[in-house]
């Protein structure tokens, strides 16, 4: 199963990885909203993990653009914003969960077993 | 002061502390120890009575993560630790990571990233609780002397700011900061009338 991160944070992006990684899962990382849509075009991934403020383009841009090029891949909102308009509005862009940082070992491969389709080692 | 009635200062104090008690939470969850908090001291401050205020870290190195904020109300909010502490701060964080050459940038992302968690869950308990909408800008990261805290943080010059003022205590790791807000006064005249409105179910 390949995952794909969406994060400006070097340091979330590494310890989520890292975490990903050790599950067995295949990671794949873009650091910015703009950069993470090329990674998708390129080839989609199964899931991904997407942060909300970034520059360039933020995550609400990248929910955006998902929806009208028809991607149908599960989006994980990972954000430090705990508004309820903030995950009001990433779920209403078609987000299936809405996550808080700092990211938590077993919420994460709780969210991702939830999707059913994933192969990996290891995971509770 | 004389502008505000003690009831709402009460009721200020009382919101900036639950957001500062989920920031709290959240720094325990990053750091796995326990984050001692004192209750907010909260000031209406020109920006000189600010500079006086400020003399509290009089010649000390600072390191300071600012995240701005506007829409319902327009504002910055800060995480700021003296160096040292900040050090501790990044090695209880990224210890397995100490073998890295470019340590840097490592502290710089690290503390970033915690000034980015933290300030929003601050932020965003106070905005939830208040039903307002922000949005932030891009957190920045510098490390800095007192006396140019605030001019880092945003445009607030010829302002008169709300100041709440956080200290916090993570014993076991050594490591201890202050969470600081600045409101400007339009926006925190709006926040007394949002918290005079009577509660609805």
């Amino acid at each position: 199963m390949t995952i794909l991160i969406i994060e400006d944070s070097s340091f979330t992006r590494r310890k989520l990885a890292s975490l990903l990684r050790n599950h067995g899962f295949e990671v794949r990382e873009a650091s910015n909203g703009r950069e993470g849509l090329d990674r998708i075009r390129e080839q989609a991934p199964d899931c991904i993990f997407l942060d909300l403020l970034m520059p360039e383009m933020d995550g609400i841009a990248v929910l955006q653009t998902l929806s009208q090029e028809g991607f149908s891949i599960p989006v994980f909102v990972l954000s430090a914003d705990v508004q309820e308009t903030s995950r009001a509005k990433c779920l209403e862009l078609g987000a299936v969960a809405f996550l808080e940082k700092p990211p938590h070992e077993e919420t994460l491969l709780k969210a991702i077993h939830g999707l059913g389709m994933c192969q990996v080692e290891g995971g509770s | 002061m004389t502008r505000y009635t003690a009831d709402q200062v009460d009721a200020i104090k009382e919101i900036v502390n639950m957001g500062v008690g989920r920031g709290a939470k959240v720094l325990n969850s990053m750091l796995g120890a326990h984050v001692q908090l004192q209750v907010p001291a909260l000031k209406i401050l020109s920006l000189d009575e600010f500079s006086e205020e400020m003399q509290v870290f009089r010649q000390e190195q600072l390191s300071c993560i600012s995240l701005p904020f506007q829409g319902s109300t327009t504002g910055v909010a800060e995480l700021v630790f003296p160096r040292s502490t900040a050090s501790g701060l990044v090695d209880a964080l990224v210890q397995e990571e100490s073998d890295y050459a470019d340590m840097d940038s490592i502290r710089a992302a690290t503390l970033t990233e915690v000034g980015n968690i933290v300030l929003n869950a601050v932020m965003g308990t106070i905005s939830n609780i208040l039903k307002f909408r922000l949005r932030y800008s891009i957190p920045q990261y510098a490390n800095t002397e007192a006396s140019v805290i605030l001019p880092l943080g945003a445009k607030l010059r010829n302002m008169t700011v709300l100041f709440a003022q956080t200290h916090f205590l993570a014993q076991e790791l050594e490591v201890e900061g202050n969470i600081l807000l600045f409101l400007e006064v339009a926006s925190f005249d709006e926040l007394l009338t949002v918290l005079d409105q009577p509660a609805t179910a």
